[in-house]
């Protein structure tokens, strides 16, 4: 080697060493925000079925009409590629958008307000990675009067408490970050929590309905709660979308296959830590219908012929295949939404890398009358040492109507 | 040698060179493995469900095919002991169903001649469809009991009369223009027997009376909780693909 040569290649070393290390940093940070995007689902909303990832233009359906989640790519002129990162940061902590307009809480920014501004700009790090698509999406399809984004202020005024979450220095570290990812990026209670007539949260964590869903109370409560789980069930549902008793299907299925399953398994613990230390509110007691009752007896008819093929006679389930009827909590929740479109219309379990089966329930709509249904589901919300209110005919005739829109 | 060597087959090099050019052309494509990841495709409302037949009135058969059809199930399935035979548990009306439909025109069914006669194995090797085939027996049946016995037609005659007459054509002995009434006997028979085991949905089987005649638990499919019970007999009742009365309100 001459000595030129040598001089050259020092140079050409010295060249590269400086952006390699800003790049490893930089890497870092986006896998960061990667794993936080992953925490967060963002992707549930902002990407289509089918469409490039994080083009936005998916309806997310609100009780006041639907609004579409808006174009995350980096490209500049329909995505968010202009934004700044302060800008970023602002519409996730406070609500408000680039041009300083109040955001619809459709963006759960009551929940992100408590993500910390670094992890922020960490997921917004990410998201400059991803492919830009050009895609314009008007996000506000809203009908009067709620289309007015100036109403949003006395909705914050009322139901928005921004902040970055602060930890509470009398629990381990697993529990706070459990609370972190449940109350912060995993947005729990978006679904899981009841809203008032104006979409604020009310009763938090204690069961919400949206989109014909109802999304089951995460409280202690042994009957409709997650009272009797353990945390290991619990971080086996989040992990594979089955466990012995459960199976996650509808939009918790979503929730499972774009985010829990992908999360670290430390990450999961400290949801599931958080989550078993939910207090419940008084239990309501809770007695069985009698068994003589004319729908419990056309509802034994009709869970024998019907049901117990998979869910076993008497309401057992087989484990990580098909969810037990005994001791559910969506079976016997007060509101029945989700027990009854799974019979009228079935549904897909989440289908994950550790649980890749996803076993389908068959609909019923087809076969079934809306008095026979209200008889099954009836039957099987007090039998085995179940108990919930019946389930009448119309509200069997209003959920159909409703899945037919 | 050169031209003077005739065609005879792939040679070795023309083999291998063609599968290298293969190989390039298609192969290195196709040898890429894939893996699938997610969950089968499932969609809402994707159901295809059977459509229940109408229990009145006659599809394919005129009223007076119809009657010497119900004649002949209630003798083939008579009632007994309070039990419906075949016309009262709708064997008639399944086989009316079914002629109107693709089994009636013979669409699973290789059509094309040659049609010769083959061996008992090989079943029927007629050239009509089952429709033309009740079309044609019933005629030549009616017209063999009015020149015959009397000048009623099978469903007017007495119940020993037809007995006779259907062993008769069992035993290929009844002598029927331009039919074979032995293979008409067969059909009837079989369609018969299918009516009044086939789901009701189908239009026999009423109030699966065939089923509960034999001890037949219906559209089931999962016997966990009684398979262990040896020697006992199966608690439940049958249940048709559109359930059964303690169903209510249907």
């Amino acid at each position: 080697m001459t000595m030129r040569r040598a001089v050259f290649g020092l140079i050409g070393a010295a060249a590269f060493a400086a952006p390699a290390f800003a790049q490893d940093l930089a890497y870092e940070t986006i896998e960061k925000g990667r794993a936080l995007v992953i925490a967060g689902d963002c992707v549930a909303c902002h990407t289509p079925p089918g469409a490039k990832p994080f083009s936005g233009g998916r309806a997310v359906e609100t009780p006041f009409g639907d609004i579409l989640a808006p174009n995350l790519t980096p490209d500049r002129a329909t995505g968010i590629g202009a934004w700044s990162d302060e800008e970023f940061v602002r519409a996730l902590q406070q609500g408000v958008g680039r041009d300083g307009e109040h955001l619809f809480p459709a963006l759960p920014y009551t929940a992100y307000t408590k993500v910390t501004r670094g992890d922020l700009v960490a997921m917004r790090a990410y998201l400059n990675t991803v492919e830009p698509v050009h895609n314009p999406v008007e996000p506000n399809q809203l009908p009067f009067p709620f289309n007015m984004r100036f109403l949003q202020f006395f909705w914050k005024a009322l139901f928005f408490t921004p902040g970055e979450y602060q930890p509470n220095p009398q629990q381990p570290a697993d529990w706070n970050r459990g609370a972190y990812l449940v109350e912060g990026l995993g947005h729990c209670a978006s679904c899981h929590s009841a809203k008032n007539i104006l979409g604020g949260d009310k009763a938090a964590m204690e069961g919400g309905t949206l989109q014909n869903w109802f999304a089951p109370n995460l409280t202690a409560d042994r009957r409709v709660g997650l009272g009797a789980w353990s945390e290991d069930e619990l971080i086996e549902y989040l992990k594979t979308g089955h466990t012995a008793r459960s199976a996650a299907s509808g939009p918790m299925a979503e929730v499972v296959e774009f985010q829990t399953s992908k999360m670290p398994d430390a990450d999961l613990k400290a949801m599931a830590v958080y989550l078993k230390d939910i207090a419940a509110a008084p239990a309501v007691k809770a007695t069985p219908l009698a068994a003589d009752r004319a729908d419990m007896q056309a509802g034994a008819a009709l869970y024998a012929d019907n049901c117990s093929a998979c869910h076993v006679g008497k309401g057992e389930g087989v484990a990580r295949l098909f969810p037990a009827l005994a001791g559910s909590a969506v079976v016997q929740s007060d509101d029945a939404a989700t027990l009854l479109r799974m019979v009228l219309q079935g549904s897909r379990s989440a289908a994950t890398d550790a649980a890749p089966t996803a076993p389908a329930m068959p609909a019923f709509d087809w076969k079934l009358t809306d008095a026979q249904i209200a008889a099954v589901v009836t039957y099987a919300r007090n039998s085995w040492g179940n108990a919930a209110s019946a389930v009448g005919a119309g509200d069997v005739k209003t959920m159909r109507n409703a899945l037919k829109n | 040698m050169g031209s003077s060597r005739a065609p005879r087959g792939i040679r070795r090099r023309d083999l291998l060179t063609s599968t290298a050019a293969a190989f390039f052309v298609f192969g290195a494509e196709a040898a890429l493995g894939r893996t699938v990841k997610g969950g089968l495709p499932w969609a809402p409302d994707s159901v295809v469900p059977p459509t229940p037949v109408s229990a009145v009135g006659w599809y394919f058969f005129t009223a007076l095919e119809g009657a010497a059809v119900e004649a002949i199930c209630d003798r083939l399935i008579p009632p007994d002991d309070g039990n419906p035979g075949g016309k009262q548990a709708g064997c008639a009306v399944f086989i009316d169903r079914q002629l109107i439909g693709s089994y009636g025109a013979a669409e699973r069914f290789y059509m094309r001649p040659p049609f010769a006669t083959g061996t008992p194995q090989q079943g029927t090797q007629t050239q009509f469809s089952p429709a033309e085939q009740y079309r044609r027996g019933l005629a030549a049946l009616d017209r063999y009991c009015r020149d015959g016995l009397g000048g009623k037609g099978f469903a007017e005659l007495p119940a020993a009369e037809q007995d006779k007459l259907l062993a008769a054509m069992e035993k290929g002995e009844a002598q029927f223009t331009g039919v074979n009434p032995r293979e008409f006997f067969e059909l009837l028979l079989q369609n018969a027997m299918e009516g009044f085991f086939a789901d009701p949905l189908y239009g026999g089987n009423r109030d699966m009376a065939g089923w509960k005649l034999i001890g037949f638990p219906g559209a089931r499919y999962d016997y966990r909780d009684y398979i262990g019970q040896h020697n006992k007999p199966f608690p439940l009742p049958p249940v048709a693909l559109q359930g059964r009365p303690e169903w209510i309100g249907r």
